[in-house]
């Protein structure tokens, strides 16, 4: 049994189907659009609000248990939460929102050396109010380790600090997190940040689990449309699959809604029917664009219709020439673009590589509870 | 200058904060929490005192702590309390009127802690009355010095409901708002003017350290 077992149920006032488990040591990141039922979880798992029916169990305890009527109160869990408005005591100093907790009066030699543990050495005696967003929120997660707790819970930490501080505080939960073998829960709604963070993700909406598994995984291989639109996958398109002949291994897709237009090859792994509308995404990596040439096997015949340099990357838009509607987004490096001398109106070539196709049901299966198994071709 | 009638002023004004001062702040940290969907009501009666003229309050207070009243009769001869015309009457129906100048402040004062800081408390491990001890009284400070101030110095010139509860007895239930009605009615206006001058005086610096506080502890949390 991992460190934290989650199930959830409940259908007022925020309908809620989740499942979810984290083991020691491990980050899960709970990702899902506003009303998608991720604080609402971290509340349930502190002992914040009560779900009609549900479990939880940590390091080995329960805490809640509906069924046989087991609710812990919120002081009994050991739980360090830190909150979106990190929520410090603000009559208190640094040391002494840390010293509260850990029961410390006078020097307080365990809060200190939290304090020094999240680098606010030398702002012991500071007030809240004097200071920064990032140091505030270093405070909070201090008061949230000086518990001692079993599961660490962080509620949008890295929202309300700018970019830079942000950049630095991902650092620091990267080094804490080598000396700290508890399960953590993060919720955001920021995919690069769970991406950057978390080693599995559960992607939420409207209060269920529609997926969960590594941010590489589900960010190639989206269980649903649903998941692929919540998580903004850029090369999200509609098809027809079309099975492989007897024998081979090869089946196509139609894009599009009927037969007939472009095609890509793609695995057949014999899950879908032959002739059934589908969803297909394509992750970036999987594509590659060029200037047109003679025409190749899996390559598509493009006009470059927008090329947008973010540094380092230029965002190439290329719309397809036998489907003028459908366009594919490459990331390109800027050099290499520049090398080829091309420009918007050019002809191009994008590459999709039939094996970084995902092909999932066209409609999302609405009551998918768990992770496993993914759907493919 | 009646000084006996000051003294008993401010007696009366003290044991009135004092006796307010913890079924209020309990009462005004319910309000500010609770979910229940009867609490307007509840705020409503609290409120009462305020609007009703106090010969209102005074004449019902009457009638209910009247040794003509069943309740009245069964203080006086279960304990011997007689509530008419007594220091004791006067505390009780002071405290009754005064319910919503302690009240209010402090019900401000606890509604504006964040929710979360109390939830932050709870799941840091702080018992419900730890965290009320060292994390909501100390933000509600300043609330409760307001209601504090305000009961007092309200209850120093409260005139209507001490009348009709209290009479004007001397040295039992005249207080000093009474004696200045006395001294104007006796046409002794240097008199009711001292004392109008003490009263005013008293009631200002009361109020100036009531803002005076609320605004150092203001500072105190912005700051460091």
């Amino acid at each position: 049994m991992a460190a934290l077992n989650v199930t959830l149920e409940q259908s007022a006032p925020i309908p809620l189907a989740v499942q979810l488990d984290c083991e020691a040591g491990e980050l899960v990141a709970l990702v899902g659009p506003s009303g998608s039922g991720k604080t609402t979880i971290l509340r349930a798992i502190a002992g914040l609000v009560h779900p009609q029916s549900g479990r939880i169990q940590a390091g080995g305890i329960t805490w809640l248990d509906t069924e046989r009527g087991v609710r812990q109160a919120p002081q009994a869990r050991r739980v360090g939460l830190v909150f979106q408005s990190y929520a410090l005591f603000p009559h208190l100093s640094a040391l002494q929102n840390v010293a509260l907790v850990t029961g410390e009066r006078g020097s307080a030699p365990r809060a200190r050396e939290l304090i020094a543990r999240v680098h606010l050495a030398g702002l012991e005696d500071r007030r809240p109010a004097a200071l920064s967003g990032g140091q505030q929120q270093r405070v909070a997660l201090a008061r949230a380790l000086a518990h001692d707790p079993v599961v660490l819970l962080l509620d949008e930490p890295f929202s309300a600090v700018d970019q830079a501080t942000r950049q630095t505080l991902y650092r620091e939960l990267a080094e804490l997190r080598r000396n700290l073998s508890v399960p953590i829960v993060l919720v955001t709604h920021d995919l690069l940040e769970a991406r950057m963070l978390a080693d599995r993700m559960v992607i939420l909406d409207r209060g269920e689990t529609l997926q969960q598994g590594t941010p590489g995984h589900i960010l190639s291989r989206p269980r649903n449309a649903r998941v692929a639109k919540l998580l903004g996958i850029q090369n999200h398109f509609e098809g027809v699959f079309e099975s492989a002949a007897q024998g081979a291994t090869w089946g196509t897709l139609h894009w599009g809604t009927t037969r007939g237009g472009l095609t890509v090859r793609v695995l057949d792994k014999r899950r879908i029917d032959d002739g059934a509308r589908v969803s297909w995404v394509i992750a970036g990596e999987h594509l590659q664009l060029r200037a047109s040439e003679a025409s190749a096997p899996d390559w598509v015949d493009c006009v470059l219709e927008d090329a947008l340099t973010l540094g380092e990357i230029t965002r190439c838009k290329a719309r397809t020439v036998a489907a003028p509607r459908d366009q594919l987004i490459v990331n390109v490096p800027t050099n290499t673009l520049r090398e080829a001398a091309l420009h918007p109106g050019d002809p191009v070539q994008v590459r999709i590589e039939p094996h970084g196709v995902h092909i999932m049901p066209a409609r999302s299966a609405s009551k998918a509870r768990s992770a496993t198994p993914d759907s493919e071709a | 200058m009646d000084w006996e009638a000051a003294r008993i002023s401010i007696w009366l004004a003290l044991f009135t904060a004092l006796v307010l001062l913890a079924p209020a702040v309990w009462l005004a940290r319910w309000l500010a929490i609770t979910p229940w969907r009867g609490r307007p009501l509840v705020e409503a009666l609290i409120t009462l005192p305020l609007l009703l003229p106090p010969t209102v309050i005074g004449f019902y207070l009457l009638s209910a702590f009247g040794t003509g009243s069943p309740f009245g009769q069964w203080l006086a001869d279960s304990i011997g309390l007689k509530l008419v015309f007594t220091f004791e009457g006067l505390l009780l129906a002071s405290v009754l009127i005064n319910l919503p100048f302690m009240a209010q402040p402090v019900q401000r004062a606890f509604a504006a802690i964040p929710n979360s800081v109390r939830e932050a408390a709870w799941v840091s491990g702080l018992s419900v009355w730890r965290t009320l001890w060292r994390v909501e009284l100390p933000l509600a400070w300043p609330g409760i010095i307001a209601g504090f101030a305000l009961t007092f110095a309200h209850t120093l010139g409260e005139f209507g409901v001490v009348l009709m509860v209290g009479g004007s007895i001397a040295g039992e239930t005249k207080t000093i708002s009474i004696a200045i009605y006395d001294r104007v009615q006796a046409f002794d206006n240097t008199a009711a003017a001292i004392m109008s001058l003490a009263l005013l005086a008293f009631s200002l610096i009361a109020i100036a350290v009531v803002f005076y506080v609320g605004q150092r502890e203001r500072r105190a949390l912005l700051d460091r």
